[in-house]
């Protein structure tokens, strides 16, 4: 059961993005250099998140991506699924049609347990709250180094 | 986010046996016969599944595998984590540590982690099997 290096990659550029003055579109340059992620990695990122409208490009001097809504109303299940193909452990969880077991299967019942155990998780949170703890716990460790 | 075939015909597997063992044991053919599962991948499941004490053989013939224990104290998440050899939905990336890969690690990975692993070791071989018996469809019944 894994979610792959693209979507948690997708979550750490997007607190990124998130990071940064929202009145300025941010580039895949600046991203790269905070997330150590390649530029080349992080394009076909963004394209998958600007194909699920979680991110607008804008274009010209000065141009970049910018959130395509508030933060807040997207959630780390969001911008996981659409860096990912699918989040769910089996197929059949989503398409009970893929497989003629999927009314009486057992093991089904399993990975039904798992995928919403994994949404719930995934979808309670918000970037904007990722965002906030994550400022909070940087000012929580600056205060303890200053005193 | 996948689990392998290994991890899931190995469940399938197990729970065919905890149903037909009936306090014997059980033949990995007729596993593979019911399940449809090549018996192959069934000698290599059973094979760590016994290192994990999960099942015990009984060689020769007639022989076979049988549970070790009884299936109302197998937890669901050790089935799957002998076979997949973890439970991590995410794994820890250690290399390139930024402030905010850190962040994650500690805080929303772990707990992702630790959610999975509390759902699946909630469930035991046992559930399924009732599960199983209660909603089987007559006599084309499947795991």
């Amino acid at each position: 059961m894994r979610i792959s290096t693209k979507g948690s990659y997708a979550l750490e550029a997007m607190i990124a993005v998130a990071l940064t003055d929202t009145l300025h579109a941010v580039s895949i340059r600046e991203i790269s250099e905070r997330t150590k992620i390649s530029d080349k990695y992080l394009e076909q990122i963004f394209s998958s998140l600007k194909k699920k409208k979680l991110i607008v490009g804008i274009r010209g001097a000065g141009g970049g991506y910018r959130l395509a809504h508030d933060a807040a109303k997207i959630t780390a299940g969001d911008i996981i699924r659409a860096a990912e193909i699918s989040i769910s452990p089996v197929v059949c969880v989503n398409d009970p049609e893929s497989c003629p077991r999927s009314e009486s299967c057992v093991t089904r019942v399993v990975w039904s347990r798992l995928d919403n155990t994994i949404s719930e998780t995934l979808d309670h949170i918000s970037l904007q709250q990722l965002k906030d703890a994550f400022v909070l716990e940087r000012e929580n460790i600056s205060d303890y180094f200053s005193i | 986010m996948k689990l392998s075939t290994k991890c899931r015909y190995g469940l399938r597997a197990l729970i065919d046996l905890a149903i037909y063992s009936g306090g014997g044991h059980v033949a990995l053919h007729e596993i593979a016969a019911r399940q449809n599962i090549s018996l192959k991948y069934l000698e290599q499941d059973f094979s760590v599944l016994r290192r994990a004490g999960l099942v015990k053989s009984i060689k020769g013939a007639q022989g076979g595998y049988l549970l070790a224990r009884p299936a109302s104290t197998i937890r669901v998440g050790e089935i799957i984590e002998t076979l997949e050899g973890d439970l991590l939905v995410i794994e820890i990336d250690e290399s390139e540590e930024t402030d905010i890969r850190s962040f994650l690690s500690k805080g929303l990975w772990t707990t992702l982690n630790q959610n999975a692993a509390h759902a699946l070791n909630s469930l035991y071989l046992s559930d399924l099997v009732e599960f199983h018996l209660a909603h089987g469809s007559g006599e084309m019944f499947y795991i």
